[in-house]
């Protein structure tokens, strides 16, 4: 079990899926410490896919950009896909201006579309 | 031209800032980013502008964490023009300084192991004006400015 320290996110199992939202400022720290706990909870619980919503994050820039991108693949490595969800308007559009790409990311529109996308990944993975 | 630059910024009194920030841990970019976003938001920029702001403010802070380990970020409003008021964010540090700037003002160029290599050039993207000066040995400059556009 991780210590509380350890934990910088609620993570709510759902179905072999991780809901994770995030509602705190991603400093350069925390996005370290939030990719550790991810990888550590994918280990122990085994998810098909992780869904991070970042609905209340009001910056993302390119380092954490690359952060997220880094731990879907390294999730991906796990056996298990990454679904991004309610990016803000500004931040896409700011995210978009500089030219940032998010690999190994599935983006979705919402929390919703995002259960839907994770779910459309298992049925690829076993080959329907 | 940089020591130039920095005496002036750095040293004469008549500069006047809102908000100076010293950047010396890693912690203090999300500082910067903070403070530049509230005072975005004073100054009546749109949602977008500010987060256009506090993006281009985390990528300067970080610069100068990674690459000079200290430095500052200076933010003023510039409220001469009435009708668009404006934002000007300095990041100052006497760090190793940038040999080649055409080639980290390059997309994708990157010295740092765990980077897109869109700092700069992202910043250069999202605000208005964009300068910068640096000299080997003694340090970077980069000013840049954002105007509110008139309704």
């Amino acid at each position: 079990m991780m210590s509380f320290e350890d934990r910088v996110v609620p993570i709510m199992q759902v179905d072999g899926y991780l809901l994770v939202p995030i509602q705190i400022d991603l400093d350069d720290r925390t996005v370290g410490r939030l990719q550790q706990q991810l990888l550590k909870e994918i280990e122990r619980t085994r998810a098909r896919a992780v869904i991070l919503d970042v609905r209340m994050v009001e910056v993302i820039d390119s380092y954490i950009s690359y952060t997220l991108s880094e731990t879907a693949a390294m999730a991906r490595l796990m056996g298990c896909r990454t679904v991004l969800c309610g990016i803000q308007p500004p931040v896409a559009l700011t995210l978009a201006q500089m030219g940032v790409t998010l690999q190994e990311v599935a983006v979705a529109r919402n929390l919703e579309h995002a259960l839907v996308l994770a779910g459309s990944f298992q049925e690829r993975d076993k080959g329907v | 031209m940089y020591e130039e630059k920095i005496t002036s910024i750095i040293e004469d009194p008549a500069q006047e800032f809102d908000i100076v920030v010293r950047i010396t841990r890693e912690e203090d970019i999300a500082v910067a980013r903070q403070m530049a976003k509230q005072l975005a938001q004073e100054i009546g920029f749109s949602l977008a502008d500010v987060t256009r702001i506090a993006t281009a403010v985390s990528e300067l802070a970080r610069n100068i964490y990674r690459y000079a380990r200290q430095g500052r970020i200076m933010i003023r409003k510039r409220l001469e023009d009435r009708d668009s008021p404006g934002i000007e964010v300095i990041a100052a540090d006497r760090g190793p300084g940038i040999p080649d700037i055409e080639l980290v003002l390059t997309r994708g160029y990157t010295t740092w192991e765990r980077s897109l290599g869109i700092g700069l050039s992202g910043v250069k993207r999202l605000m208005d004006s964009f300068a910068i000066h640096s000299e080997v040995g003694k340090g970077t400059v980069v000013i840049t400015e954002k105007r509110r556009r008139a309704f």
